[in-house]
């Protein structure tokens, strides 16, 4: 009982010496009147200011710029899958249209077959055409 | 005729002298928000010498104290609109929570240095301080003694920067536990406890050299 109140005794002179101490450590007026009277504070803070101004401008121009290409970014990757896009169906159906030709069909190489194959099936002479048409004529002339 | 527009002028500018000398500062703050250079320097004219006095509770070189002028008005300046925002505190009081701020920052950044360390107490300076706790109502001349204010600035250096804030604003501003939790932006519970722990800390500090 008697060691607790010596000690509580104790804290209290520990704190009355620690709050002198303080209070020590803080008496500067005459420093802080010397400090705040001091030539040219004033313009030393404007220039400060202005420091911070251009500080700031230079950061938020790099700002912008990170902005427009964050911006950018999205659109351009946008505009590469279109043409990736464009690119890869044009591609592709041309492929497909080509499948379906008689070049593909025939193959690029075989042009004399091909020649043959519409000689064939292309070219009637003048002869075949009178035939024919002489052949209506008697059909139409028997009936 | 010319008298009475002579007189009528130099009244004038008499009224607007007169205006310009009672413009409060929240006029003042609402000006310089709009670039007027002159309604800054008037205010920096009206609380430099508070915003000094703030800075030398905490650092002794007047280097350092004007180091914290200069920033706690650039600070200022660049929040102006802030301040213009929120009218129900004064300008004073506004400042002066910008201050504190700094200081702390100051703080804070000085106990991260490696070359800021702690000076040793010395033998003499340990011996002077068992007297002063051993004889009754020696601690209140502590002021006046000559080693006072170095041995004071070694003990405090010891203490976190938390820890120094709350007991000067305490001990030596003499602010309320809610004034300084408005101050710093901390709960009041916090404030309690800081300041607890604070003086626990610096009972530890000083029992070291006893």
């Amino acid at each position: 009982m008697a060691g607790k109140k010596s000690s509580r005794e104790s804290d209290e002179r520990l704190d009355l010496l620690g709050h002198e101490i303080i209070r020590a450590s803080a008496s500067n007026e005459e420093e802080a009147e010397r400090a705040s009277a001091s030539p040219f504070l004033y313009t030393r803070l404007r220039s400060r200011i202005a420091a911070e101004i251009e500080r700031r401008e230079e950061g938020e121009r790099w700002f912008t710029i990170l902005k427009v290409v964050w911006r950018a970014v999205p659109a351009m990757a946008l505009v590469a899958i279109l043409a990736i896009t464009l690119f890869l169906s044009t591609t592709f159906s041309s492929r497909t249209s080509n499948g379906f030709s008689d070049e593909a069909l025939l193959g690029e190489r075989g042009t004399e077959v091909e020649s043959v194959v519409f000689a064939d099936t292309r070219n009637i002479s003048n002869d075949d055409v009178l035939a024919t048409v002489i052949n209506e004529d008697d059909q139409e002339a028997s009936r | 005729m010319d008298e009475t527009a002579d007189k009528t002028g130099y009244a004038t500018l008499e009224e607007s002298a007169q205006t310009s000398v009672e413009q409060s500062d929240t006029e003042l703050v609402t000006k310089a928000s709009r670039g007027d250079e002159s309604a800054f320097e008037e205010l920096f004219n009206r609380h430099r010498r508070r915003v000094a006095l703030i800075a030398s509770r905490f650092f002794r070189r007047p280097e350092q104290i004007e180091e914290i002028v200069q920033e706690s008005f650039t600070k200022a300046y660049f929040a102006l609109g802030d301040f213009s925002n929120q009218q129900e505190t004064s300008f004073a009081s506004w400042l002066a929570r910008i201050s504190f701020n700094t200081c702390y920052d100051e703080l804070r950044r000085l106990k991260r240095r490696p070359e800021s360390s702690m000076s040793e107490v010395s033998e003499e300076e340990a011996s002077w301080l068992k007297e002063q706790l051993r004889v009754e109502g020696a601690a209140g001349n502590i002021e006046s003694a000559v080693v006072a204010r170095d041995l004071a600035s070694k003990l405090l250096s010891r203490l976190s920067p938390e820890d120094r804030l709350v007991l000067i604003m305490l001990d030596v501003e003499g602010l309320s536990v809610s004034e300084i939790a408005g101050l710093t932006g901390w709960s009041i519970s916090k404030v309690k406890v800081r300041a607890h722990r604070a003086r626990a800390s610096l009972r530890r500090v000083l029992d070291r050299f006893l």
